[in-house]
């Protein structure tokens, strides 16, 4: 029950994770490898303020989201300036020197020993409602997967969501009818980021440890993979995504492979399903929209 | 002491500039951004790996083998996944996402076959070259010297041959190529082998160096982009003196700071060069689109 527990906590952790990466990569039509950069430094400051200052959810989810998505506008800023390939590069850069700060900057972040001791988050500070073990994880993780979906369900809907599609279609028709795509852009990073570092915290809190190797550039293009398997645009895309990479693993395990073999074996299993996706169903298997040029 | 660190630097940098070669001949004419090069630089060195201790050749005979498998691989992803796409007039970020599963598949394949540790070719200690206070290891030499002779039969053979021309030309504008008569699917070909066989020889002769791991390929690819950023996009021979510039840069920074912020150099002139010079040093001045 317990290992149940454990799987369904990180799908939700996914499920945040790639409904954030989908808001520019799937919405906007950005593509932007810094995904796990973000949740990094979600990740970074929850257990920052965790460890020192024993802050209720609300203050250190709003403090952590509102920091990610802070750092996001240089993302949103080269999004602005820079265009196709040059912009990939650039959260490319920008994905490698967090990775790298987080690694090297030992004084602050205590590189490659990583942070232990991560107490667990509590709703209402001071000892309150102190979340510990998987069921307490499951129910308050599901409530923040859930009421993610609800809000990009509603965001979709919304002339929000309008707006980020003409972005994705036709930038300079947007801008030929009055509206600042500019802005658009900068909105949906800003949002991205502060649920990419919202998993962060869910993360930080959960494991009680973290260390720069969990926010690597492979990170960033496996929620992207699992984001284009799923499905772009839409809601239900991304969180099938999400459930096939963090599900798929664990039926390998019970298939009896050697630990090895299935980890590679796994690997391979999404790279084919990422390719026969993009042949024979580009928008993914539950998606909506055509991926951007 | 500098002067060793800067012979280092441009060692490293001559690899940069093959594996930037390798990426670019494909990038400029087809403009996909082949992720996958980075798959085909590490089974290339396995296949070199496999070829000197496994079928026991000899390391120049193997080397050739491993330049042709390299060729082969490249153009397969071109053949297999790139041109289909293409056909079905995919989107250009599209084809990048197919690539990226590539990469994951022939990566993890080779970790299945050779295993995920360090291999390396040849652990004899070689002897190493002096000369006044600097020293060069045997392989380093190797490096300093294939390096600029495939490098310059390079600029050579794209300014004199046909190809060469043609394959400018497809980057330049495919439709007017195509209008021209000319066959774009097999200057594509053409591209894909060329870059393959570079793609090889950055991987074998870093590999009769320091070895291999299934993990080697990515760090090299990313390298090989900021070089070319460097260089700039759209000219062939630009990411030579973008890969060697980088080089140097980078002992330089190990030089200067220390090891572990080497990549920080290289990312933050890799995001100085997009925002304020994203031609790079030689490349043409246009609107970006």
């Amino acid at each position: 029950m317990t290992y149940l527990l454990h799987i369904a906590i990180m799908a939700n952790l996914y499920i945040l994770l790639v409904l954030a990466a989908n808001l520019p990569a799937g919405r906007v039509g950005l593509l932007s490898l810094c995904q796990a950069a973000f949740y990094g430094i979600g990740a970074y400051l929850a257990a920052f303020f965790l460890i020192q200052f024993q802050l209720p959810f609300v203050m250190v989810a709003g403090a952590v989201m509102l920091a990610a998505a802070l750092v996001s506008l240089l993302v949103s800023y080269a999004s602005i300036k820079l265009k196709g390939d040059y912009f990939v590069l650039a959260t490319l850069g920008f994905q490698m020197l967090v990775f790298t700060l987080l690694y090297n900057w030992i004084s602050v972040t205590r590189g490659p020993y990583g942070i232990s001791g991560i107490p667990g988050v509590q709703l209402f500070g001071w000892g309150f409602g102190k979340l510990s073990g998987v069921g307490g994880y499951f129910v308050f993780s599901t409530v923040l997967s859930v009421a993610a979906a609800t809000l990009f369900v509603h965001l979709k809907r919304s002339p929000f969501g309008s707006l980020t599609q003409a972005v994705r279609d036709d930038e300079t028709a947007l801008a030929a009818l009055g509206r600042n795509p500019d802005r658009i852009k900068f909105q949906s990073f800003f949002i991205s980021a502060a649920f990419s570092a919202l998993a962060g915290l869910l993360y930080a809190s959960y494991i009680g440890y973290i260390d720069p190797t969990s926010f690597t550039l492979d990170e960033s293009i496996f929620i992207l993979s699992a984001l284009f398997i799923g499905g772009v645009g839409n809601v239900a895309g991304p969180v099938a995504g999400a459930l096939f990479v963090v599900i798929l693993p664990e039926v390998l395990r019970f298939v009896g492979l050697p630990d090895a073999v299935a980890a590679n074996l796994r690997q391979i299993i999404y790279g084919l399903a990422l390719v026969l996706t993009m042949f024979l169903r580009p928008q993914g298997l539950f998606g909506e929209a055509e991926v951007a040029k | 002491m500098l002067l060793q660190f800067v012979i280092n630097g441009l060692i490293t940098g001559i690899l940069y500039s093959l594996a930037a070669v390798g990426f670019a001949i494909a990038y400029n004419t087809t403009h996909v951004f082949h992720i996958a090069a980075a798959a085909v630089y590490t089974a290339a060195a396995y296949c070199f790996f496999f070829a000197v201790r496994t079928v026991g050749m000899p390391v120049w005979a193997a080397a050739g083998v491993a330049l042709a498998f390299a060729a082969a691989l490249n153009l397969a992803c071109e053949v297999a996944v790139y041109r289909p796409l293409n056909q079905r007039k995919a989107a250009h970020s599209v084809v990048m996402i197919a690539s990226i599963g590539v990469l994951a598949v022939i990566l993890n394949l080779v970790a299945m076959l050779f295993g995920n540790e360090t291999k390396i070719i040849d652990n004899t200690i070689q002897p190493a070259i002096r000369w006044g206070s600097l020293i060069l290891s045997r392989p380093q030499a190797f490096q300093l010297g294939l390096g600029i002779a495939a490098l310059a039969a390079f600029a050579v053979f794209l300014r004199f041959t046909s190809f060469g021309l043609k394959a400018r030309a497809f980057g330049n504008d495919p439709a007017l190529f195509a209008l021209f008569g000319f066959g774009d699917a097999s200057t594509r070909m053409g591209a894909y082998a060329i870059g393959g066989v570079f793609l090889g020889a950055a991987s074998c002769l870093s590999a009769y160096d320091v070895g291999m791991s299934p993990h080697s390929g990515m760090p090299v690819l990313i390298n090989a982009l900021v070089a070319m950023i460097i260089g700039g996009i759209g000219r062939f021979t630009a990411c030579i003196a973008g890969g060697i510039l980088l080089g140097i840069l980078q002992a330089l920074a190990v030089w200067r700071f220390a090891a572990n912020w080497q990549p920080a150099v290289t990312f933050s002139l890799l995001l100085v060069f997009l925002f304020f010079r994203p031609q790079g040093l030689f490349g043409y001045k246009k609107r970006i689109v």
